[in-house]
């Protein structure tokens, strides 16, 4: 091994280790950690910032841009108040129906906007419509966080983790929509069954509450129906041109920034309000994740990382498989899913060439992509969004503990797994 | 003028009063706030009318504006009057460390002494005393009406 090499794991597992224990502030640790790998001349700049394999992908971080700026604008609007409202008054109030209804709502919308996003949205109603039943929230939060998940696991721009596989992989957005939003559905089903069981102590009610929830005017929530109706158009266009992308040949980061673009200018949102909610320090951790895993892939390491891996599951890529699920999930029940799917992507893409191809070899972007999204609902730390619904309880006084949140989770991610792994063995094994 | 002119006599609150009855106060006599003491009647902080609907109004309306629309006047008055019952002044307050700095100033300050104590803290009332003796407190209206009232410009 080289010098080269031995740096640049040096500086690489030492920024891994304080972004995973939070020692310092995980863009610190990124960004550091990248200017380490620049100044010790492991990567450089014509590399760390214009290659396409060991550089910055400004696709993602373009496409992240894009749809930040356009949820920002949904945001205003009203329209998740209006709907989670709705929603809670055709359940009438009745617990178990609210919940089944909120997780759907949580999981469709995980599906188009990020996660983090989607559990900003529906906390605060669910906040609402369970003081108003006086019902304990935090079941209702836990679910929410789960099925965001779950659902953000359907399509490409569902998960970060997806956006990343999705341009490490040349995946496109309807690749996703094939191969990932049948298990997510499948899985949904399953989870609001379990819901049931799980949360059972849940849904014990007082019925002359529910009067307080039917008069609850959600159509109030919508603030502005201009804003509305032209935030529906471009997110409706948006998405057809992440369905066209490919046939268009057009990247989905250029989708989405020109949806984001259109909205602000037609929109009477200023620039400010539209960039207010753009998350900068998740686009510069990714920037700085970039930097450092590309100086691994410049000075070999992932090569050599690749090499090993395929010289021990040579000839069984069921195995391989399996393997790669099993650890995705575990390792993204432990650390942030980002950075792990940021490095095992290089990874990945060795291994699916050195398989040659076809469907079997590129079921491990699958299997990477349902490990690190599922595996994330594991543990309280698992996802970004676990920690942000964390910080929203602990903020309305009904504080979710590292453990309690654990207990359920945990049940859901192996569950998930348990399932994900006769969904990729028989779709890509046995009826492929 | 000096501030101990310019102070009025005010209902001073203890730490351990009512929430509520301090709410009523503030509310009936159309107050800005409230003046709270200890149990010694050393003064401690200001309990402006904005931080008890601060603790009234559930923080998820606070921060999403599209929830505080969907309230009738009814609901809304019973998702927040509902908190004050049972809870001391002390409750109402921001924690320690976030406390508003008591807006404090002796009796020979002067009236731009005191408004640009009021202006810095954003604070409505200004509580005028000298050692243990508390003399009232100072009103940003009633600042306002010297301040108006002195300005040889002023249309009075």
């Amino acid at each position: 091994m080289s010098i080269s090499q031995i740096l640049s794991i040096v500086v690489f597992v030492g920024a891994y280790i304080l972004i995973a224990t939070e020692r310092v502030h995980r863009v610190a640790a990124a960004l550091g950690g990248a200017a380490l790998m620049l100044a010790l001349g492991l990567t450089n700049g014509e590399t760390a910032f214009h290659s396409l394999d060991a550089g910055v992908d400004w696709n993602v971080v373009f496409l992240l841009l894009g749809m930040m700026i356009i949820v920002g604008v949904i945001k205003q609007t009203g329209l998740f108040e209006y709907l989670a409202i709705a929603a809670a008054k055709r359940a009438k109030g009745k617990p178990f129906a609210v919940m089944v209804l909120f997780v759907i709502i949580t999981a469709v919308a995980s599906a188009a906007l990020d996660n983090v996003t989607t559990v900003l949205l529906i906390a605060p109603v669910t906040f609402l419509v369970c003081d108003r039943l006086n019902l304990n929230p935090i079941p209702f939060l836990i679910a929410e966080v789960l099925a965001s998940n779950i659902g953000g696991a359907a399509t490409l721009i569902g998960d970060p983790p997806n956006i990343i596989i999705a341009s490490r992989a040349g995946l496109s957005f309807n690749d996703f929509l094939i191969h990932m939003a049948p298990f997510a559905i499948f899985m949904m089903a399953v989870f609001v069954l379990v819901c049931r069981w799980l949360f059972r102590s849940a849904f014990k009610y007082d019925e002359k509450r529910v009067a307080e929830v039917m008069a609850l005017n959600e159509r109030d929530a919508i603030r502005d129906s201009k804003l509305l109706w032209q935030s529906m158009i471009v997110l409706a266009l948006v998405m057809v041109g992440f369905v066209l992308h490919s046939a268009l040949h057009v990247e989905p980061s250029v989708v989405a920034l020109l949806g984001a673009g259109v909205l602000v200018m037609i929109s009477k949102v200023t620039t400010e309000e539209a960039i207010a909610d753009v998350e900068w320090e998740t686009l510069v951790f990714f920037m700085g994740l970039f930097i450092m895993v590309g100086a691994l892939v410049k000075t070999g390491v992932i090569g050599e990382v690749s090499k090993a891996l395929a010289d021990a599951v040579g000839g069984q890529p069921l195995l391989a498989v399996m393997a790669l699920l099993g650890i995705s999930a575990v390792l993204s029940a432990i650390v942030d899913n980002i950075p792990y799917v940021a490095t095992m992507s290089p990874i990945v893409a060795d291994l699916v060439a050195a398989q040659g191809g076809g469907p079997q070899a590129e079921s491990l972007w699958w299997s990477l992509a349902l490990g690190a999204d599922l595996g994330g609902n594991a543990t309280a730390v698992g996802a970004s969004a676990n920690v942000v619904m964390l910080g929203l309880a602990a903020r309305n006084g009904t504080p979710i503990s590292f453990w309690k949140f654990t207990r359920y989770g945990i049940i859901v991610a192996a569950l998930s797994i348990a399932l994900a792994a006769p969904y990729l063995w028989l779709r890509y094994f046995v009826l492929a | 003028m000096r501030a101990r002119d310019l102070a009025e006599e005010y209902p001073l609150v203890q730490l351990t009063d009512s929430a509520l009855a301090a709410a009523e106060l503030i509310a009936r006599q159309r107050r800005p706030g409230v003046v709270v003491v200890d149990a010694d009647n050393h003064p401690v902080t200001v309990l402006p009318g904005s931080q008890v609907l601060r603790f009234i109004v559930p923080g998820y309306v606070q921060e999403d504006p599209s929830l505080a629309r969907v309230y009738d006047e009814r609901g809304g008055a019973e998702a927040c009057v509902g908190k004050l019952a049972g809870r001391t002044v002390k409750e109402v307050l921001p924690p320690k460390d976030k406390r508003y700095e008591l807006p404090l100033v002796s009796g020979e300050a002067t009236v731009m002494e005191c408004a640009a104590m009021m202006a810095r803290l954003h604070s409505p009332l200004l509580l005028v005393a000298d050692g243990d003796t508390i003399h009232g407190v100072v009103t940003t209206s009633h600042l306002l009406d010297v301040l108006l009232k002195t300005n040889p410009g002023s249309s009075e």
